[in-house]
């Protein structure tokens, strides 16, 4: 599983992550999740569009790795963050980020039409999406802190032996059943069982080595 | 009924989400009594919740930051929630993929605050905004339908999102062509007798581009036409052919 010397990330997650005490500079008004959430509330629409400009192009991401059709992950999106909008009153910064919730909406949302729009309708080609590197940060220290979370899950993912790194892809991004992996991989149930558990326990021993889970 | 050992085997599928429904409610209810497997689940879904982080960011259409700006107004102010209620429902274990996340009960959004919000997003044509209220956790139920402009529009597209679980209905106009002073572009519902009723009226930016609020439900309507007529308010009734339309099946 990779270097399990290196050195847990300064924080946690990036979108928690406190902006640099005095002389941040470019920094500045930017606000973390916890005020994000509280004046999402209050029904700040500042606060929604200072989300999307945060996180549009992570949850973007999901669901055109999910749908694999460039217009209905925009319906998948603007869906998640208008449950997210919506139902902000009840979030509770304590039981995780306000990223992990927007990212889960934008995955289900993307399940959910991808089921609607038939049984088990995929689409296998790889997109090659524009400009990953030009999402809007305003705030570096939060660009760097994500980015190394972000390495780590692909690090733990790749670390993992193909074979339980393809059930987890096709169970979380391809909105599969471990019934339906079985059959579709011609792998006994129980293997597929064995190997959805594996998977989770290694990268959270990877994850959890580098602080990055949530508790 | 399985016992312990095989439920608790199926936690890390369940919360991957890689359960069918009957397994997954099975589990649930098992989680709910089970403090070992609360526990177990609360560990791998942390693992669960860092998964989107292995995909790359994909910047958006620029069009997209209206639309959900947008459809919010539409649905008017976030709903509230009782903090002892909240507090109940945490000591439950969640379901699904969202577990850990926020369960709101229903309220309604003030009208008055909704119409206040649609200031902050001048340049968005909306209509008459009334108070929304979504069921806590709505299924995804979006329709799209396209419009194609003819004639002196040819250059113009429009697509209708219709998200019906918020009762929110958007269109999203494209290459519009710029409109002459007093001028509007209108917004009509067409019924299945024909009759044309008044949805909305918009001017385009200057890239011929908008993205309008439709605040009628399209329930019962077969086709979504534009028309270009008088400003600022419009007209009753269409006064040409429509030039951009399609059909809402």
């Amino acid at each position: 599983m990779g270097d399990r010397a290196a050195k847990p990330l300064a924080c946690r997650h990036a979108d928690d992550a406190p902006l640099p005490a005095g002389g941040g500079g470019v920094v500045g008004q930017a606000r973390n999740d916890r005020e994000l959430a509280a004046a999402l509330a209050a029904g700040d629409h500042e606060a929604l569009a200072e989300l999307y400009d945060r996180y549009s192009g992570l949850a973007y991401g999901v669901a055109v790795r999910v749908l694999g059709d460039p217009g209905r992950a925009e319906d998948a999106v603007q869906e998640a963050f208008l449950n997210v909008w919506k139902r902000s009153g009840g979030f509770d910064p304590e039981r995780g980020s306000l990223r992990t919730w927007l990212l889960a909406s934008v995955r289900n949302r993307s399940i959910d039409l991808l089921r609607g729009r038939g049984a088990h309708e995929r689409q296998e080609q790889e997109l090659r999406p524009e400009s990953v590197e030009s999402a809007s940060w305003s705030d570096p220290w939060r660009e760097v802190a994500l980015s190394l979370e972000r390495n780590a899950v692909r690090e733990a993912l790749a670390n993992l032996p193909i074979e339980q790194r393809h059930v987890v892809e096709l169970a979380y991004f391809g909105g599969y059943s471990q019934q339906e992996i079985a059959q579709m991989t011609r792998v006994p149930l129980g293997t597929v069982k064995g190997r959805i558990r594996l998977a989770l326990e290694k990268m959270d021993s990877y994850l959890r080595g580098r602080g990055l889970v949530d508790a | 009924m399985p016992d312990h050992d095989e439920l608790s085997s199926q936690v890390g599928p369940w919360v991957l989400g890689a359960l069918d429904a009957a397994e997954a409610a099975e589990m649930e209810l098992h989680v709910q009594g089970c403090s070992t497997c609360q526990v177990e689940a609360a560990r791998l879904r942390g693992v669960v919740n860092a998964l989107p982080l292995a995909v790359d960011e994909v910047q958006p259409p620029a069009r997209l930051r209206a639309r959900v700006l947008a459809a919010a107004v539409a649905s008017g102010s976030p709903d509230r929630v009782d903090a002892g209620r909240r507090a109940r429902q945490e000591r439950i274990a969640r379901p699904r993929l969202w577990a850990g996340l926020p369960r709101l009960r229903r309220a309604p959004a003030p009208a008055a605050a909704a119409a206040l919000l649609v200031i902050l997003l001048a340049g968005i044509a909306i209509g008459a905004l009334a108070g929304r209220q979504s069921a806590p956790t709505p299924p995804s139920q979006v329709a799209r339908y396209q419009l194609t402009g003819h004639g002196q529009l040819a250059g113009a597209r429009a697509t209708v999102i219709d998200l019906r679980a918020d009762g929110v209905v958007l269109v999203d106009f494209s290459g519009l062509p710029a409109l002459q002073v007093g001028k509007v572009y209108e917004v009509w519902l067409i019924n299945s007798k024909g009759q044309a009723d008044p949805a909305t009226v918009f001017v385009p930016d200057t890239n011929g581009d908008k993205v309008v609020l439709v605040s009628r439900p399209l329930a019962g309507y077969r086709e979504m036409a534009v028309t270009t007529e008088v400003g600022p308010d419009g007209v009753q009734a269409p006064t040409q052919q429509p030039e951009l339309y399609g059909n809402l099946a």
